[in-house]
């Protein structure tokens, strides 16, 4: 079995949606960081023993206001990789809200909750932090470090092809 | 009296009461034929009144039925209804512009004859190439690569491709996400984007229900080339595309390869 399936980075901007995508396809970091305009799309395959899986990656320009965000690009997206910057409370205050909003207009479609930039902060600080908040995420990760980059993907993958059999 | 006067006695004598029931036999048709002729009279007219009255009937008592009927089929088969008009409604629009034109096109050559004289209409027949003909030739368009992609999503279903430069998954997601974008911003004229100028290339783009198909043109993408493609790009979703095509990826990129020939455009 070989299919292709879409998925959607979304986020604050500066969140570093695109370093992970980037660590994930070419396994490379850049402390220099560049503003995605629009969308940049990547692909990556990957292989299991029951089939492979083209996933087709829109990592589309972040926002800080979701309620603006191009929603054409999220049609057929079959998972969202929601991603906050654990440096900045900023970026995950308005989580619950944002997910919401997600939920309302593509309530099929999961969602993972993303950390990143985890090298940067006490990890029991943040998910004390957290906790007070009530704010439930899925991985922590570093695109810097390649922390739990490739586990968050090769488990979208692994569920994505789980879905198609 | 001879044997023949006789036996005619004979049968006379002899017949006479088969004859008499003949002739009541033959009375009684007569009279049940009149009768049905009477009958016929009478009856015709109310049954044909009757006949009459339910045909005008039917609208009333079926026509709703009917309607509530193809409303639920319709409802039911949306997808496959849309799929099913969007290539023959096409033609269609094509074929009204097509005939527009030849109007505007017939005019203009009217007006054109009486305006030129004889001796330079005679001048401008002459069939000698031209430097723009023979450019035209030259740089003619010519089909490079052609995709057909999910709406929405932008994921290649299909492509066939003449040299392969990038990724074609990659590229269907561009193009899908430039499409979005440009449709997103004249969203309130609700318009599809049809074409992307890229130097010395051209993306076609051709609109369905589900999919869309991207064709990238090399050399000149003039009016009559864009004509002969959207035709032929009509034609391969009325008559070639079918559903299982869009599952079976392999069988498709077949299809494609063998279909879009430099013959056929």
């Amino acid at each position: 079995m070989n299919v292709s399936k879409k998925i959607v980075l979304l986020g604050h901007f500066g969140v570093g949606k695109s370093s992970l995508l980037r660590r994930f396809v070419e396994n490379t970091f850049s402390e220099n960081y560049t503003v995605t305009i629009g969308v940049h799309i990547m692909k990556k395959e990957v292989a299991f023993d029951n089939g492979r899986i083209s996933l087709i990656i829109w990592d589309v320009e972040g926002t800080d206001d979701f309620t603006k965000y191009r929603s054409s690009y999220f049609i057929g997206s079959e998972c969202f990789v929601y991603i906050f910057d654990a440096t900045r409370a900023i970026t995950f205050s308005d989580l619950k809200y944002n997910l919401s909003h997600l939920n309302e207009r593509f309530p099929n479609t999961p969602v993972h909750v993303v950390g990143n930039k985890v090298d940067l902060v006490d990890e029991k600080e943040l998910l004390k932090n957290l906790e007070a908040q009530e704010i439930k995420h899925n991985y922590l990760s570093s695109a810097k470090t390649g922390k739990n980059v490739e586990l968050l993907f090769q488990d979208i993958a692994a569920q994505l092809l789980a879905n198609e059999q | 009296m001879n044997s023949e006067d006789k036996l005619k006695v004979l049968k006379e004598i002899l017949l006479t009461e088969e004859r008499e029931f003949d002739k009541n036999l033959l009375l009684k048709i007569d009279e049940l034929t009149k009768e049905h002729d009477q009958l016929n009279k009478s009856i015709s007219p109310l049954m044909e009144e009757r006949l009459q009255a339910f045909i005008e009937e039917i609208p009333k008592t079926l026509g709703p039925t009917i309607i509530k009927t193809l409303k639920n089929e319709i409802i039911k088969s949306q997808d496959a209804v849309a799929e099913a008009l969007y290539p023959v409604m096409g033609k269609m629009i094509k074929k009204y512009i097509q005939v527009e034109i030849k109007k505007l096109n017939d005019n203009i050559n009217s007006k054109l004859k009486s305006s030129f004289s004889l001796s330079s209409i005679f001048k401008n027949s002459k069939t000698q190439p031209t430097g723009a003909s023979i450019l035209k030739e030259e740089y003619k368009g010519s089909v490079e690569h052609v995709m057909v992609i999910e709406k929405g999503s932008g994921l290649l279903k299909a492509n066939f491709a003449k040299t392969q430069n990038i990724d074609q998954d990659m590229m269907a997601g561009m193009i899908t996400a430039i499409k979005s974008f440009a449709e997103d911003a004249f969203a309130k004229q609700k318009v599809e984007l049809e074409r992307i100028d890229y130097e010395l290339y051209t993306i076609h783009l051709q609109n369905f229900s589900k999919y869309y198909i991207a064709v990238v043109v090399s050399g000149i993408y003039d009016d009559e080339f864009k004509d002969k493609l959207e035709d032929v790009l009509l034609d391969f979703a009325q008559f070639v595309l079918n559903q299982d095509d869009l599952e079976n990826k392999e069988n498709f990129k077949r299809k494609l390869k063998a279909y879009f020939t430099d013959e056929r455009i």
